[in-house]
């Protein structure tokens, strides 16, 4: 049997993936059936169950990738496509919320800023 | 009288004996327990899904059965009692084995029993209906 191969999965579409997987779980449940009547073909039992995850990444990868395209101009997006990090961390103030400065300190920071002196040595 | 005069010295009337405001009626009640007042419930309007894509179902086919049991009592029941012996997810539930079998080997189930192995696995008997036979559907399998 030929190595499934990620890269040459990506290139197919949604329909052909899901009629592909199916056919991998079926020949997978044969395998298993082959195995107790005594085939014993132990290594593509293993081969076929990581061709299962493999087309079952592609899946979930192209349709999420479409997804995070489909809602990039949108304003609220699922929770699953936003940004995980911490609790912490997305509760934080963004880098722009917490850089703000009224217009009172910024004219301060112009006018006033930090001198640098040196000693002539 | 004018008609607007008229109406004026009405309304003054009116004023002098009932007062301006408004008198609040206060309801009836029959009863002395207080119960919930029925409201208005509006259905939800999201304005996303909480969940980007809903889940491929978990328990397929493929998943729910694992694979047939051909020990001897198992040819036994197989040949005198028209039943197949799968071993089964034990997440399982015979609703879900009775369709997998149909889906999967297109034959219909008169009835189910379960039990679960001392090793944790799940057992289904699975008794076909009169008119599938099952040593067919095992040979068709290919566990025989």
């Amino acid at each position: 049997m030929v190595a499934v191969k990620a890269h040459e999965l990506r290139n197919k579409n949604k329909a052909e993936l899901t009629k592909q997987l199916d056919d991998l779980k079926q020949e997978l449940a044969s395998l298993r059936v082959q195995k107790i009547t005594g085939g014993a073909r132990l290594q593509k039992i293993g081969a076929t169950r990581k061709a299962v995850a493999r087309v079952l990444t592609v899946i979930n990868q192209t349709q999420r990738e479409q997804l995070r395209l489909f809602y990039k101009s949108k304003k609220y997006t699922p929770l699953d496509l936003r940004t995980k990090k911490t609790r912490a961390i997305r509760r934080r103030l963004t880098k722009v919320e917490a850089n703000k400065k009224t217009v009172k300190q910024q004219k301060k920071l112009a006018h006033f800023p930090q001198r640098k002196f040196a000693v002539k040595a | 009288m004018a008609p607007v005069a008229k109406n004026k010295a009405l309304n003054a009337k009116k004023a002098a004996l009932k007062g301006t405001q408004g008198k609040a009626q206060r309801k009836v009640r029959t009863t002395t327990t207080f119960h919930l007042p029925k409201t208005l419930k509006l259905a939800r309007v999201p304005k996303y899904s909480r969940k980007s894509i809903p889940h491929a179902p978990r328990m397929d086919q493929y998943r729910v059965i694992r694979q047939p049991l051909n020990t001897e009592t198992a040819m036994k029941k197989l040949e005198d009692d028209n039943t197949l012996v799968f071993l089964v997810d034990v997440k399982a539930n015979k609703r879900q084995i009775k369709d997998a079998v149909k889906k999967l080997y297109d034959v219909e189930a008169a009835k189910i029993n379960t039990l679960i192995r001392p090793d944790g696995q799940k057992k289904a008997y699975v008794r076909l209906t009169a008119d599938a036979d099952a040593l067919d559907v095992a040979n068709k399998i290919g566990f025989i």
